[in-house]
């Protein structure tokens, strides 16, 4: 299915983000993990994985949700509902 | 031009050392962004003078004690300008007397304007900075934040407090490249320090080493060095003292 494998592309992209900006590896970002009490995130680098969200899809995150950027699947509904809109 | 291409935001934006600021950031190619409180015709005045030289500034009414309208605004600006560069904090007021007769309205109007509006703008265009890695904020305190003065206790507790502010944050986005500056004006030739009454002008006069007033240019062209980045770039959480001496 293209639009699954969109989808998955769109993950696989998203996890590369996340592990560039907090300087770990792709395996060791689970997708319910927390960014800040499992990985280690502190606020500003939320704010870096939504600059770059921003960047490279285009999109504009609210400052309301900035606070959301808490998990890989979280992140991932955040930019799905944004690319919907 | 050494502010090509750049958008400033300057708050208070239309008399003394606001206005000097506007005219000298537009001079060096900048698109100004000015706010003002009250004076529709006169940010008119200012557009239209400096349109006719070819530069480029817009008055916007807004009251820096409004935290949801300067956030409203500035999502606006951000999609008509494509981003800010710079954040000029002048806007401010003064209502000096003695404590003894210091209402609470003259406290909290002062705080409100001058410290709250500081927390107010940059509060709001923080996340835009952090986002992108740069960022150049400019406050002006006073010498009165810094030795404090008498009949100010509201003031120079503002402009104290914009200061500590100021420090904290440079400290804390400096990673991020963004730069947080403080200029002190002294004594500067404007509206405000013609309020002041006489006597204690002529007290204060001999207290100045370069024995004279300031000039609201004097003021500009120190935030200009701040906000051309090829000369300041590596200057941040700095209060730099524009006082012919006053309070070295």
């Amino acid at each position: 299915m293209p639009a699954e494998k969109t989808l998955d592309t769109l993950r696989q992209e998203l996890r590369k983000i996340v592990a560039e900006i907090g300087e770990i590896s792709e395996e060791e970002i689970k997708d319910d993990a927390n960014f800040i009490d499992d990985l280690g995130f502190d606020s500003m680098k939320a704010l870096e994985v939504a600059a770059a969200i921003e960047k490279k899809y285009k999109i504009r995150i609210s400052e309301e949700e900035i606070p959301k950027i808490n998990s890989l699947v979280n992140v991932f509904k955040l930019l799905e509902k944004s690319l919907k809109n | 031009m050494k502010l090509q291409d750049k958008v400033a935001v300057v708050t208070g934006g239309t008399r003394g050392i606001g206005r000097a600021m506007v005219e000298a950031l537009a001079r060096e190619g900048a698109q100004v962004l000015f706010t003002y409180a009250h004076n529709d015709l006169l940010a008119g005045q200012i557009e239209s003078e400096l349109r006719e030289q070819g530069l480029k500034a817009k008055g916007f009414k807004i009251d820096v004690r409004d935290f949801e309208k300067i956030n409203q605004w500035k999502e606006e600006i951000l999609i008509e300008f494509g981003g800010v560069d710079i954040l000029i904090n002048n806007a401010g007021i003064a209502k000096d007397k003695a404590l003894m007769m210091m209402s609470r309205e003259d406290w909290d109007e002062v705080i409100d304007t001058n410290l709250n509006g500081l927390f107010n703008f940059t509060r709001a265009f923080i996340v835009h900075f952090l986002k992108k890695k740069e960022g150049n904020i400019i406050n002006i305190s006073s010498v009165s934040g810094l030795i404090g003065l008498p009949r100010q206790v509201n003031y120079s507790a503002s402009k104290g407090g914009m200061i500590s502010f100021s420090k904290a944050l440079a400290k804390e986005v400096a990673p991020y490249n963004i730069r947080v500056n403080v200029i002190c004006p002294g004594f500067i030739d404007t509206d405000m320090t013609r309020k002041l009454r006489e006597e204690y002008v002529r007290q204060m006069m001999p207290l100045i080493p370069l024995g004279r007033f300031g000039t609201v240019e004097e003021v500009a062209r120190t935030a200009l060095f701040l906000a051309d980045e090829t000369v300041s770039h590596y200057i941040t959480g700095q209060v730099i003292r524009v006082d012919g001496g006053l309070t070295m």
